[in-house]
């Protein structure tokens, strides 16, 4: 039997201004019938320009220069469209990451599905109705005919990204491919996602190419793994060897940089003084407009309660919309509190307004998520950093003279200090991030999703500098997180959140050895890979 | 291990992107260039004027009327001195050069519309601003400049010469009261956005007094659809400064502009089209010239904006 799909010598050029001359290059690997292939890599590594190619959705600024795609032995690499549409949807499609956007919002999820099957298929209307509410049922959706009536607004993320996969499934293709489909939903929903399609592809036999930068996701789902590294395929393999047994220096490097899921046991100071006292803090959000009458009120944070101490780490973890950001902005005062206080050494934070908030602002700072949108793209470095230090007056002379020694410390050239933003990537804008935070010297930290969205390798680095900084200055931080593994890694002390309320709370160790709640038992268990042991090699080697 | 990473940091953190600035995107861009060689050939010719064959646009001769154009007559100066003159795009009825009119024509034109685009940008700058960034201001503000919006420029041109008198600033102010606040709708929608932005909350965290928030975080990252949105508005205004021209509602007849020409030629349009042709064809190419100008602009600053129109 031919495999699913089989991809040989495969070229792929770049534009003329690219930083390479081919997105990929010399890419050679197979999909077999009911086998999930990984293809990992991190951002740029080509991984999903081959999963275009393959569905012949490549721009015209990307031609595939050299080598075959074959679809069940079919050579489809320069096929026309006409051939390629037929081939969509029937032998091989596709689901893509964002379940927000890959559905079209004016159409019933029903009709969206009904129009894949009206392109291939001569059913009737009754026929073509009937298989789609079967195979809604079978991408374990409730309720299938209130699903087939639904708006795609008014259903989940998870719910969206289901109804992706029934679409990508009802006329069994021989081969599905995921590009990153879990990378935006939740991590519980996550696994329900994983476990679905796996159970889906054993059942009708698909091959499933499984794009992913997720190591964990890889350990969860994959029989084989590709690796990609700037175009090239380096490595390949069954994923216990890829995965446990590394040949090449780059899947090494990058394994070694998963965190693991277990937190180290770590010697605490228990009598350190406490930083930053939070009692009974509450956020509510929404109230009376002009034209409203009706009071709609979100309780984004309720009675939230911690303590972090000098030189040690709090964790907040928790789903999206379960207001651990919340928290983070009513501390550093983005957001005014509702109702409880912030003990800052001393100072209640959530009662002060106007300059007297503005003379302690500098003893909290804090670090965001996106690399790309926390700096001013219109200002030099150098004057981001400087501006807080001269807000609190120093000297433009002083202030310059710290800029030069922060960049060192968060291992930067301080000549760069001159330069706009856009000419770093985003690992170094986080690092510029950090020292413009480290340059009003707070007391307390935060870090919001501050390594979330860099790839794994360059968030191994920056969680190193955070350490380094952190031991250093012996600052108290507050590391707001959705990665569980991320969190193990950091964290001296964990506070679960769900629905803005604290769930869970004590020490990071007894947390993740034995969680009481049921929550934390149930996001424990969906964070993907959990079981891997995917650091026992590195001991062995 | 640890001597590992720190190699791989430094690594990371010493390679610095080069990328294309937006100075030598917009000299790429050749609707940029088309754009800016038209507008730089039309200012030559507005500056220029006296210069360029043209005699006074006021002077009229009984004796030139209605010339065709190429034709040569006779025009007498103040002075009481009688010239020969070729008359490039013929005369009108009273027999004044339609050359000189419309070439004189062009200094109005242009300084209506820059005058009027920087006036707008200036109103809706610091009415956006406001608006945009301190809540209780806009609920006031954007009432206020819904009211606004709603009077047609006609309207206001018509009131204002009536009670002052038909002057370039009558015309500007005209014009710039129902644009105004279109440039202020578009300053506060990219206010809001900007002001959530992580780098704007960074600087709340560090200290930043709220007016160096507004002037140096928030304006600078305006300016780009701002220097376009300017281009429209300059294009527009030319073009409802020649219709009010045109209706007697703009400039006196007796200063040369595209409009004014325009409505003295009308009614003999059907025997003189040329009354009309050449003001017609000069508004024509100056609008076109603004907007290519603008669009350029609009690709090369503002590539994200670009998509979307």
């Amino acid at each position: 039997m031919t495999a699913a799909l089989e991809v040989q010598n495969l070229y792929i050029a770049l534009p003329s201004e690219g930083d390479r001359k081919h997105a990929v290059a010399a890419v050679n690997f197979s999909v077999g019938r009911g086998e999930i292939v990984c293809l990992v890599g991190e951002s740029g590594s080509g991984k999903s320009v081959i999963a275009q190619s393959v569905m012949g959705l490549l721009p015209k600024s990307l031609p595939v220069t050299e080598g075959k795609i074959l679809l069940e032995g079919e050579d489809i690499t320069h096929a026309p469209l006409s051939r390629l549409r037929e081939l969509r949807a029937t032998r091989m499609s596709m689901i893509f990451q964002e379940p927000m956007t890959a559905l079209n919002p004016v159409m019933r999820c029903g009709e969206q599905i009904d129009e894949v099957l009206r392109a291939h298929t001569t059913l009737s209307e009754s026929e073509r109705k009937k298989k789609i509410l079967a195979i809604v049922e079978e991408v374990a959706l409730p309720d299938p005919e209130r699903m087939f009536q639904a708006f795609p607004h008014q259903l989940s993320g998870g719910q969206r990204q289901r109804i992706m996969i029934a679409m990508a499934l009802v006329l069994e293709p021989v081969l599905l491919i995921a590009d990153e489909p879990t990378t935006a939903l939740d991590v519980t929903t996550q696994a329900q996602i994983l476990h679905l399609i796996s159970e889906l592809q054993r059942k009708h036999g698909t091959g499933v190419l499984f794009i992913t930068h997720d190591f964990g996701v890889v350990a969860e789902i994959a029989d084989r793994v590709a690796v990609l590294r700037l175009g090239d395929l380096v490595e390949m393999g069954p994923k216990e060897d890829v995965l446990m047994r590394p040949q090449h220096d780059y899947t090494k490097m990058l394994i070694a940089a998963v965190p693991g899921i277990h937190p180290k046991a770590k010697a605490r100071q228990t009598n350190a003084p406490i930083v930053l006292q939070v009692v009974g803090l509450d956020k509510t959000y929404g109230g009376l407009g002009w034209f409203s009458s009706k009071r709609h009120e979100v309780h984004a944070a309720k009675a939230v309660n911690f303590t972090i101490r000098k030189g040690e780490t709090l964790g907040i973890v928790g789903e999206s919309g379960s207001g651990k950001s919340t928290v983070a902005r009513c501390v550093v005062r983005l957001i005014d509190p509702s109702a409880g206080s912030i003990d800052l050494e001393g100072d209640d934070l959530a009662r002060l307004s106007g300059a007297k908030l503005r003379a302690l602002r500098k003893r909290v700072q804090i670090v965001f998520q996106d690399p790309y949108r926390s700096l001013n793209p219109r200002r030099t470095v150098g004057e981001t950093i400087m501006e807080g230090p001269m807000n609190f007056g120093l000297s433009r002379e002083e202030a310059a003279k710290r800029a030069r020694s922060l960049m060192e410390w968060v291992r930067m050239d301080p000549s760069v200090l001159n330069r706009y933003p856009h000419q770093f990537s985003g690992g170094q804008r986080q690092r510029i991030s950090i020292a413009r935070a480290l340059a009003m010297e707070p007391e307390l930290l935060i870090a919001d999703e501050a390594v979330s969205a860099l790839d794994v390798s360059v968030q191994a680095q920056v969680l190193e500098l955070l350490e380094e900084i952190r031991q250093r200055l012996n600052l108290a931080m507050l590391f707001i997180t959705h990665d569980l593994r991320v969190a193990a890694q950091v964290c001296d002390d964990i506070v679960v959140m769900s629905k803005g309320e604290v769930v869970e709370y004590g020490a990071a160790l007894e947390v993740f050895s034995a969680p009481k709640h049921a929550y934390t038992q149930s996001l424990f268990a969906a964070a993907p890979g959990r079981d891997f042991p995917f650091h026992q090699s590195k001991t062995a080697a | 291990m640890a001597q590992q990473d720190t190699s791989s940091l430094s690594v990371e953190a010493a390679s610095v992107r080069p990328q294309q600035s937006a100075w030598q995107r917009m000299r790429a861009s050749g609707s940029v260039r088309f754009g800016a060689i038209f507008l730089f050939i039309l200012i030559f010719i507005s500056v220029f004027a006296p210069w360029l064959g043209t005699v006074d646009p006021t002077l009229f001769d009984a004796a030139s009327r209605d010339l065709l154009p190429g034709k040569f007559g006779e025009i007498m100066t103040l002075e009481g001195e009688v010239l020969k003159h070729q008359f490039l795009m013929g005369s009108d009825s009273f027999g004044r050069d339609i050359y000189s009119r419309v070439i004189y024509g062009t200094q109005v034109s242009l300084l209506v519309g820059l005058l009027t685009a920087l006036a707008s940008l200036a109103l809706g700058i610091v009415f956006g601003l406001l608006s945009g960034y301190i809540r209780w201001v806009d609920s006031v503000v954007m009432r206020v400049m819904d009211g606004l919006m709603a009077i047609p420029s006609i309207l206001i041109a018509i009131a204002l010469v009536a009670l002052w008198r038909g002057s370039i600033t009558t015309v500007i102010i005209a014009i710039t009261i129902p644009e105004g606040p279109r440039v202020t709708r578009l300053v506060r929608s990219l206010v809001l956005s900007i002001r959530e932005e992580p780098y704007v909350e960074a600087a709340i965290a560090i200290g930043t007094p709220t007016w160096r928030i507004m002037l140096f975080h928030i304006l600078p990252n305006t300016v780009a659809p701002l220097v376009v949105q300017g281009t429209y508005i300059c294009a527009a205004a030319i073009l409802v400064e020649a219709i009010l021209s045109f209706l007697g509602v703009g400039l006196p007849p007796d200063i040369p502009t595209w409009g004014n020409i325009m409505a003295e030629g009308r009614p003999q349009f059907i025997q003189y089209p040329h009354n009309i042709f050449f003001p017609g064809i000069f508004l024509a190419i100056t609008v076109l010239a603004v907007n290519i100008l603008g669009d350029g602009l609009r690709d090369t600053l503002d590539p994200k904006m670009a998509k979307r129109l």
